[in-house]
């Protein structure tokens, strides 16, 4: 125990380490308040939303919920609200949420038409990127363990202590001085963070996962620099390796790897999906009205026998259009989203060579706010959709009467109960690679005690 | 004096070449700016063939429509593609964060859709490989890694007494090695220069406006040069000089742009979609219902049509009145679009502003600017697309309108009335005119870039004498 004071008392007396691990801590915290602040603003924009949505409804029940209200009419202009909370953890790592909307509303007219409206964003302050505790401790955390590493035995051996240190009797000396700046540098990275869990209430064992990641991916980059620092002969060299290695992991191969993605797996289905719908949706309007209730039925067949009317429109003629435009492009659908996902497990297999890369996508698994997580919402607003339009449908093939009553009838968005999740194979080959060189640096720390004490 | 200044700069040249972790890091460098340049020239290439061959597919498409009544092409409408600029291999800029094609119908203004980077996954965020993200970024860790040592190396082992002592002065030596480092920087710079000129002019994009970027990202080079070389000078140990000169960098080039946009969403923000729609909503109910005939709006509008034709019934008009209706209501709601999207274009002004006031302490957001500015990938050429795009939906949609209203039977036109599908060739397609940024984009950076260059310039005066008085 008194080792461990004088050591860290040793740390402490360092200028730079000291420094490094109050930036740290500072930076963390910043990150988190940066993170609860952009979650405030997105709740608040949803429940701004919601109340600016609720009496636009309410204006449209009124106008058009007469006694003998047409159902096409609601239909065509009730707009439903659909909103993605951000989850409980979301605020350590926001991931997708500055660029996905957080709110959307549809109608009962085309899905597809509806799906991929953009949220109004500024783009040029969305471009850096977000400052959350995802990236302090995947982008900025490794420079600080460099900072307190890169010198563990250059600085003894230019001090001229090395071969008193390793003729010292007792062992575990390194061990003791790793073990030290371990702890203290995911001490300074995950205390507020732990803070913030616990204030916030969120689910201990998404928050334990987010703790268990960010204790590997530190072990990774302690390995790495050790290891560095233990083959080379000067403090700066080491240093310069290490950030190297930094540069390299964190700035080069991922940007690289995400040029090769994105030229790989295009994603332009999403267009031809949109412009195969229109050319569908307003064909319908060119073709006989047969031609679409044809088409229509044969996935709807309860309306059967429901479907003509007289003269030269009837708002079910036009909701079955809309329905048919959506079922017509389901393969292209299903491509585009095919698409988004391969791109997705691809990054995923590139995690299993990049440590940084797997952090990062467990960090946002667990948070629920990546790809993966927008998808979701998207699925829930497509289940949601057809319930709308199935809740509809009754009125519009049997020529019931929409009422002010029946607005009240309207199904509501349910939010989804989402996706997080501890992904098991990236966590494991994290794992593995962070104990490869782990052991990697604990052999090369051995033989310099052998080296140098000869 | 000036033998010896040069001498010391070459000095560092030597030992440059004799560093050989310094000299791979070098090349690698230069290899990367180039390669990144050629693989963003193709995907340049590839983004802009891709959307020019849908615009072509598209135009074709509203062509080839069959005969219908105009209001139904209203509905119809008219997909854009926004070209990417010739200079946007250098610079992707906002591209990947903007939508790159909006639909265009009668009285709607959709979003622009399908971002890159709603289309990605997280990686996207680590950064993309353009040569702007390998100078802005990349350039000045290695310039730091090639001059933190650079007067700090003398002071460690002594030599920088001898040279005193030889009666080289402190603003001699640290002229020296400003030059030095400076030419280093110029030197990786260059190649990357060249690249980017050669493949600039094979893509017609205009000299002056290559110039001023590689004015500016030499400057930028040549800022962290400096930088290294006066901290080197003012630490004892090379391995603080490192230290400190990294922290400037991650709070230069990484933290304080990621960090000031939720500053100033929080002290700015923008309304959602959803809310701008449903205030737009009510401020067109306001105006009037054009189906309501008792409606004042309308009723006054229509008393000035009959007037305007000489005639007392609408069925006596030359043309149809609903077309005139909806060419009005066209009129009144771009109006209202026009002034919702100007007020949301203010309020996103006023969070770059913020930003961008804080580019006198980061030079990277100035440079950033510089360069989104003259590549034409900045959120200033987004926005003149929106604008253009804009201006051609209220001329299409009001081209197809007038169709209405001359072409279909004011009386007696049937159930269904159609005009031929000749027509549509006659209706305007999208020609996009190229951004060209203004004086106030470019000037202000390459100001502050100069500022800094100057203000480290200063700096090196107190420095020099120290250095000179140092080891005494």
């Amino acid at each position: 125990m008194s080792l461990a004071r004088v050591e860290l008392r040793l740390i402490l007396r360092s200028r730079l380490a000291a420094a490094a691990l109050a930036l740290l801590f500072l930076l963390s915290a910043l990150s988190i308040w940066s993170g609860l602040s952009a979650v405030d603003r997105q709740d608040a924009t949803i429940a701004r939303v919601t109340a600016e949505q609720a009496r636009d409804l309410a204006a449209v029940a009124k106008e058009y919920g007469k006694p003998d209200g047409e159902a096409g009419y609601a239909a065509y202009y009730s707009f439903l609200l659909t909103h993605d909370r951000p989850s409980a953890l979301a605020f350590l790592a926001l991931g997708q949420r500055d660029v996905q909307p957080a709110v959307l509303r549809v109608r009962a007219l085309s899905l597809q038409q509806q799906l991929y409206e953009s949220e109004t964003l500024n783009a040029e302050q969305a471009l850096p990127g977000v400052f959350d505790f995802a990236f302090v401790a995947i982008y900025l955390a490794p420079l600080v363990v460099i900072a307190l590493t890169h010198d563990l035995v250059t600085g003894e051996r230019e001090g001229g202590r090395l071969r008193l240190l390793l003729s010292m009797p007792g062992t575990g000396l390194w061990r003791r001085r790793i073990g030290l700046r371990y702890l203290l540098v995911a001490l300074s990275l995950l205390t507020p963070a732990a803070v913030a869990l616990v204030a916030t209430g969120a689910p201990a064992m998404l928050g334990l996962g987010i703790v268990v990641v960010i204790s590997v991916y530190l072990a990774f980059w302690f390995g790495l620099s050790v290891l560095i620092a233990s083959r080379v002969r000067a403090s700066a060299t080491a240093a310069a390796g290490s950030v190297g290695c930094w540069i390299v992991l964190t700035l080069l191969l991922p940007t690289l790897a995400n040029a090769a993605i994105a030229r790989a797996v295009p994603v332009s289905k999403g267009i031809d999906l949109t412009l195969a719908q229109r050319e569908i949706v307003h064909h319908g309007w060119d073709i006989p009205k047969p031609a679409t209730f044809d088409r229509f039925l044969a996935t709807h067949p309860e309306w059967r026998g429901h479907e003509s009317f007289k003269g030269r429109f009837h708002w079910k003629w036009l909701f079955a259009m809309h329905q048919v435009g959506d079922e017509a492009v389901a393969a292209q659908v299903a491509a585009y989203r095919a698409s988004l996902l391969d791109r997705e497990s691809w990054t995923v297999r590139l995690g299993w060579l990049l440590p940084n890369v797997a952090a990062q996508g467990v960090l946002h698994r667990l948070a629920d706010t990546d790809l993966v997580a927008q998808l979701d919402y998207q699925d829930s607003i497509g289940a949601f959709h057809k319930e709308l339009r199935s809740f509809f449908y009754p009125y519009l093939f049997l020529d019931r009467p929409f009422t002010r009553a029946d607005f009240g009838l309207l199904p509501s968005y349910h939010a989804r109960s989402g996706t997080a999740s501890w992904p098991a194979i990236p966590m494991l080959l994290l794992l593995i690679v962070t104990g490869l060189i782990l052991a990697a640096s604990a052999v090369q720390i051995r033989g310099i005690s052998r080296d140098d004490s000869r | 004096m000036n033998v010896r200044v040069i001498r010391i700069g070459l000095e560092e040249w030597r030992s440059l070449a004799r560093n050989r972790a310094g000299l791979v890091a070098t090349l690698l460098l230069v290899a990367l700016v180039l390669v990144s340049a050629l693989v963003s020239f193709e995907r340049r290439a590839g983004i802009e063939a891709e959307r020019a061959h849908y615009q072509t597919l598209v135009d074709t498409d509203f062509d080839n429509q069959p005969a219908r009544h105009p209001h139904r092409m209203v509905h119809y409408g008219q997909f854009v593609f926004r070209p990417l600029s010739p200079l946007a291999f250098v610079d992707f800029g906002v591209d990947s964060f903007t939508g790159n094609t909006i639909f265009l119908e009668g009285h709607r203004q959709n979003s622009a859709n399908f971002s890159e980077a709603r289309q990605s996954s997280l990686l996207l965020r680590f950064g993309q490989l353009t040569p702007a993200f390998v100078l802005q970024t990349l350039a000045p860790l290695l310039l730091i890694f090639l001059a933190f040592t650079s007067v700090a190396r003398e002071r460690e082992r002594g030599t920088l007494r001898l040279l005193l002592a030889q009666g080289v002065s402190g603003p001699q030596l640290l002229i020296g090695k400003l030059l030095g480092h400076g030419g280093i920087a110029l030197a990786i710079g260059t190649p990357a220069f060249l690249l980017l000129g050669w493949l600039a002019a094979s893509a017609a994009a205009p000299a002056r406006i290559v110039v001023l970027l590689v004015i500016g990202y030499a400057a930028w080079l040549l800022l962290w040069a400096a930088l290294a070389v006066l901290v080197s000078a003012l630490v004892t140990r090379s391995r603080d000089a490192l230290v400190a000169l990294v922290g400037i960098w991650m709070v230069v080039v990484v933290l304080l742009p990621r960090a000031l946009p939720e500053v100033a969403a929080t002290r700015t923000v923008l309304p959602s979609k959803i809310e701008t729609e449903i205030t737009l909503h009510r401020a067109l109910k306001q105006i009037g219902d054009a189906h309501n005939p008792d409606d004042p709006y309308f009723a006054a509008f229509k008393a000035r049509a009959l007037a305007r034709y000489g005639v007392s019934r609408v069925e006596d008009m030359p043309v149809q009145y609903a077309g005139l209706v909806g060419m009005e209501g066209e009129r009144l709601t771009t109006g209202l679009y026009a002034k919702s999207a100007r007020a949301i274009e203010a309020r996103e002004g006023e969070q770059n502003d913020f930003v961008r006031a804080f580019g006198t302490i980061s030079p990277l957001i100035a440079v950033r600017q510089l360069s989104m500015a003259l590549t034409g990938t900045g959120l200033a050429a987004h926005q003149d697309f929106l604008n253009q795009a804009e201006a051609f939906r209220y001329r299409f949609v009001q081209a197809l309108n007038w169709m209405q209203a001359e072409k279909i039977p004011v009386v007696n036109a049937g159930e269904d009335p159609r005009v031929s599908a000749d027509n549509w060739k006659t209706i305007p397609r999208f020609q996009y005119r190229p951004f060209v940024p203004t004086s106030a984009m470019i000037w202000p950076n390459l100001l502050v870039l100069g500022g800094w260059l100057a203000g480290l310039g200063l700096l090196s005066v107190p420095i020099a004498r120290r250095l000179g008085k140092a080891t005494r």
